[in-house]
């Protein structure tokens, strides 16, 4: 089961590759939460119930159902359709997508080889979404994107965390909660305001400032 | 105690927040840096007076070098504190308007005090990403669309910084499964358990995530932005402060390195990142048009040596303390009065600004003084480390590297040198000058910062020199 969970992880990152329209980008990070939330209740079973608890807690109605349906709202107020044209094209970058997972597969094989206390998976797929999410920030111009792609990146490090199965204390885990959600609050915050005061909302518009 | 430094920012926050009284407000903008110095200096003489929960015990503690940290931050706070009055007077902020700043302020420097005195890895994280999400509110403060810019670039550029530094903290208890622990006094202990090969991949990554904010070169793209964009008393704050809590934590990681002996491969990149932001910054300082941009690059220059100083080994980090001290203040200073400078000439191009001297002499001999400390020129502290840098580099059989080092800084100070001296002396005949005071606040905090600049560098006290020798030997 959770197998299927995690490349159906990995698929969705494939998806948003290809994907232009950025409702479709939310709905995918909804479902990525939605994932996250079944692999917790699944699989950490060695971990203790509270911690368990509340990272189910966090993983449901956080990552799957608050921030996207946060980041929905501000996508529809602002009527933003689509991703404009990227600086590299659609199909060089479903190329170096497929290179991506190239090199996450070999990490989960490497990492089962020499038995580096990881799940070989979970390893191999976490690092496929951090690396695609940096990629895609670079690669799209809107800032509403950047903001999606940095929770697709909270997600990649989450599932990596989860890789290690080891337990961080209670503390550190509602810190992290906390700064994400604010982070993500104070980022739509700036959006906002961009928009505003720019009158616009692409990355290309935001230099004034320079050497 | 450490309870009061954490929790009486938020509790007065609040209070300022909510009373909505510009007595209070102000009242409070000063008092919290006076009991900030009084339980630093009291925790540096070993007292204790108050017990803490046991919970709190355990996750924060005292330590020489994060009393350091925190003597520094301390008397940063207090002379960027007075100066904000000025601030608020000169701009005419509304009373909600010195809240919210007030209040945010407070948060940063719980936030900064966090990260300056967690005892584990992950917990300090969380609060480096705090000090980031307030510290960009303060920023935006002057809702410019410059600001608006700059705030929006710092804020999203150290979020994927500090998220990368979180993937190393994750790769490291990878690494230590075998005692699985992310408190430093374990990792120190257990240092030779730690896969080398996961602790080195970790360590890059806590080096790319730390030091953007910490604003070393390549990754510095935010530094000059925000630093020229937010109010003078917030720039000083962030380069008299911000910079070197995270520079802590970045100490902190490196300690496991030396304990697992693996301190080769760190010094390594620490020399190359400490070297590429000096050069960045030369470069730079030669064709700078914009003043606040200039003390910015001097701040990604000295955290480029105090990154060289903490490579060399013990002689270097003991120099390195005693430059992150002479760079907060000066800096401090720097930007102080940069903002007295704005005042007079509402730009901040270096071209449009000259006979500074004559507008306002106070402004031009404190800007004047500041810029030989912060190059070095003796009696100044910077001086003295400085110079020991260059015997480190000697000492750890690296001698040659010292004449780059030398050329650049060189390069630096005539930039530098070059534009302040423009600005005090340049006349423009043309126009009639005349001389204006300000309000003495505008002027004290920087020359409270000169005068602890120069009791450092000619008379050191026994028990600053204590604490310097302290925290130094954090790293051995």
């Amino acid at each position: 089961m959770s197998n299927i969970l995690i490349i159906l992880l990995g698929t969705s990152i494939l998806y948003i590759f290809a994907a232009s329209r950025i409702e479709s980008y939310v709905k995918t990070l909804a479902f990525q939460g939605l994932a996250l939330f079944f692999l917790v209740i699944f699989d950490l079973k060695e971990i203790n119930w509270l911690n368990i608890a509340f990272l189910a807690i966090e993983t449901l109605l956080v990552k799957a159902i608050i921030i996207p349906l946060f980041l929905l709202r501000v996508i529809r107020k602002n009527e933003i359709g689509r991703e404009v044209e990227p600086y590299i094209s659609q199909f060089y970058s479903m190329l170096i997508a497929s290179g991506i997972f190239i090199l996450g597969f070999v990490a989960a094989f490497w990492s089962a080889k020499v038995g580096a206390g990881v799940k070989p998976l979970y390893f191999g797929v976490s690092i496929v979404l951090i690396i695609a999410s940096l990629f895609l920030i670079v690669n799209r111009k809107r800032i509403i994107t950047h903001i999606l792609c940095y929770m697709i990146l909270e997600n990649g490090i989450f599932l990596l965390s989860l890789s290690v199965a080891n337990e961080m204390p209670m503390l550190v885990n509602l810190g992290v909660l906390l700064d994400l959600f604010v982070g993500i609050y104070l980022f739509v915050i700036f959006f906002n305001k961009i928009q505003e005061m720019f009158d616009g909302n692409h990355i290309d518009i935001l230099t004034e400032l320079k050497d | 105690m450490i309870f009061i430094l954490l929790f009486l920012p938020v509790l007065l926050g609040a209070i300022v927040l909510l009373s909505k009284s510009r007595i209070i407000t102000r009242t409070s903008l000063i008092l919290l840096p006076m009991v900030y110095i009084a339980v630093t200096i009291s925790a540096w003489s070993g007292l204790n007076w108050i017990i803490l929960p046991g919970w709190l015990n355990i996750f924060f503690k005292f330590d020489p070098i994060g009393i350091l940290f925190l003597a520094v931050m301390s008397v940063v706070f207090l002379a960027s504190s007075i100066y904000s009055i000025f601030y608020f007077d000169e701009h005419n902020c509304s009373v909600q308007q010195e809240a919210v700043y007030t209040a945010t302020m407070f948060l940063f420097v719980a936030a900064m005090t966090g990260v300056l005195l967690s005892t584990h890895l992950a917990l300090m994280w969380v609060f480096v990403e705090a000090t980031t999400l307030t510290s960009a509110l303060l920023i935006y403060f002057e809702k410019k669309k410059s600001s608006l810019e700059a705030a929006w670039k710092y804020i999203y550029i150290c979020s994927i910084g500090i998220t990368l530094a979180f993937v190393g903290i994750i790769i490291l208890s990878i690494g230590s499964r075998s005692f699985n622990s992310l408190f430093f006094s374990d990792l120190y202990s257990h240092s030779s358990e730690i896969n080398p090969f996961w602790l080195q991949i970790s360590f890059a990554f806590i080096l790319v995530g730390f030091g953007t904010k910490v604003g070393v070169a390549p990754i510095h793209a935010w530094l000059p932005d925000a630093h020229s964009e937010a109010p003078s008393p917030v720039s000083a704050m962030l380069s008299g402060t911000l910079l070197n809590t995270a520079f802590l934590g970045l100490i902190r990681v490196q300690e496991i390195m030396i304990d697992a002996h693996r301190e080769e491969f760190s010094n390594f990149l620490l020399l190359v990142t400490g070297f590429l932001s000096l050069l960045i910054s030369a470069v730079f300082m030669l064709q700078i048009k914009n003043y606040k941009r200039m003390l910015a690059y001097s701040s990604i220059e000295n955290m480029g040596i105090l990154f060289i100083g903490i490579a060399l080994g013990k002689p270097g980090i003991f120099a390195a303390m005693i430059l992150l001290a002479a760079h907060s203040f000066s800096k401090t200073s720097l930007f102080l009065t940069s903002g007295n400078i704005l005042h007079h000439f509402k730009t901040k191009k270096i071209e449009s600004v000259h006979s500074l001297l004559k507008r306002d002499s106070i402004t031009g001999w404190i800007w004047i003084i500041s810029l030989l400390s912060i190059s070095g020129i003796p009696p100044f502290p910077a001086f003295i480390a400085k110079f020991l840098i260059a015997k480190a580099f000697f000492a750890a059989g690296l001698g040659w590297l010292s004449i780059p080092f030398f050329i650049l800084l060189a390069v630096i100070i005539y930039g530098m040198g070059n534009a302040v001296f423009k600005m005090s002396f340049g006349e423009n005949k043309s126009e009639i000058i005349e001389s204006k005071r300000l309000n003495f606040s505008a002027y004290t905090g920087q020359v409270l910062m000169l005068l602890l600049l120069i009791a450092i560098g000619t008379n050191i006290p026994e028990t600053v020199l204590n604490l310097l020798k302290n925290a130094a030997s954090f790293l051995n």
